[in-house]
């Protein structure tokens, strides 16, 4: 397998990863009031994989 | 209808608002993605942080298209749920502790369209992530392995979207149910987890259950399940969605006075 076609698979997840990531901590900037302190939430989106934006997504944002 | 009509519209604003409409399906074809490509990698993979010996001769026969699909659903399993169960934990029983919910009851409410309309939302959220994360992931097992008859992928995902409908459908009823939202994603883990594990354990001996549903999703790929059982299942199935919709519209009438401001 050649490396263009390598990226061609792997380019997706790049994308959606750090699109994610990007989304969620712009979230995380401009929300007031979060569930919990924002320092950890951001560690949290950053240093965990795929699953930390994802929980801050589902119970951080306080939105309910 | 008006009312109903209106309800819905709100849901709509609400998940699109708060994003589970777009991160959701984005969760579910994340895992769509991943699973094919480290099935095909899974040899460098080995060999780059396997600590093997020097010399060490790693023979992994290819794995079948079928199994790849069947592992996505696996995935979905374990944190598709969670984060379906996550997403929709709050839908009611949040609703009663921030606050909407009195603005919601001091007004002839039809607790029917109430429930359905968030039913109706959490359903649409659920199957199309499903849908896609599938969608991706047959799109992939086709590039790196072989096809997959598409019928087959087809009856799959078609009964496996009714697993995601019975979970939707029990999430919101325990939220309905609950008094808080903590609670209800609590309880909904806890009890799939035991049925699940009950069905592992003792399941040999029935075969007509609902939580069957993903197994017979997946030996539509390999062949067709029984004809009997598979019918069986799917109607019991659907009757179980029906009660719970009825019991999820009376929880949240008769919790209706729980309301704290």
């Amino acid at each position: 397998m050649d490396q263009t076609t390598l990226l061609m698979l792997l380019l997706p997840i790049l994308v959606i990863q750090l699109g994610l990531m990007v989304f969620t901590l712009i979230d995380l900037v401009k929300n007031p009031n979060p569930k919990g302190p924002k320092w950890l939430w951001g560690a949290i989106i950053v240093f965990i994989n795929i699953l930390g934006p994802i929980l801050y997504l589902a119970i951080g944002r306080r939105n309910y | 209808m008006n009312q109903f009509g209106v309800l819905l519209k709100k849901e709509w604003r609400e998940n699109f608002r708060n994003y589970k409409l777009f991160w959701i399906p984005v969760v579910f074809i994340l895992f769509g993605i991943i699973e094919p490509l480290t099935n095909y990698f899974l040899p460098q993979i080995l060999d780059s942080v396997g600590n093997l010996p020097e010399g060490a001769v790693i023979d992994i026969p290819p794995p079948e298209p079928e199994q790849i699909l069947a592992a996505v659903m696996g995935q979905y399993q374990l944190v598709g749920l969670l984060v379906l169960i996550l997403a929709y934990m709050g839908t009611i029983a949040g609703e009663r502790k921030n606050g909407t919910a009195t603005l919601l009851y001091v007004r002839p409410l039809s607790f029917t369209a109430y429930f359905l309309s968030k039913w109706i939302l959490a359903s649409v959220v659920g199957l199309l992530s499903v849908w896609l994360g599938l969608i991706t992931a047959y799109y992939y097992t086709m590039l790196l392995f072989e096809r997959i008859d598409f019928t087959k992928f087809l009856q799959f995902a078609g009964t496996y979207s009714l697993w995601i409908l019975l979970v939707v459908t029990f999430v919101l009823l325990l939220s309905a149910a609950m008094p808080n939202a903590g609670m209800a994603a609590a309880a909904s883990l806890l009890l799939i987890i035991i049925f699940q594990l009950a069905d592992g354990l003792f399941g040999a001996y029935w075969t007509v259950s609902p939580l069957k549903i993903p197994g017979y999703a997946v030996s539509w790929l390999l062949d067709s399940p029984g004809n009997k059982e598979f019918w069986g299942t799917m109607g019991i199935s659907v009757f179980l969605i029906l009660a719970m919709l009825g019991s999820g519209i009376w929880m949240s009438k008769y919790n209706a006075s729980k309301t704290k401001v």
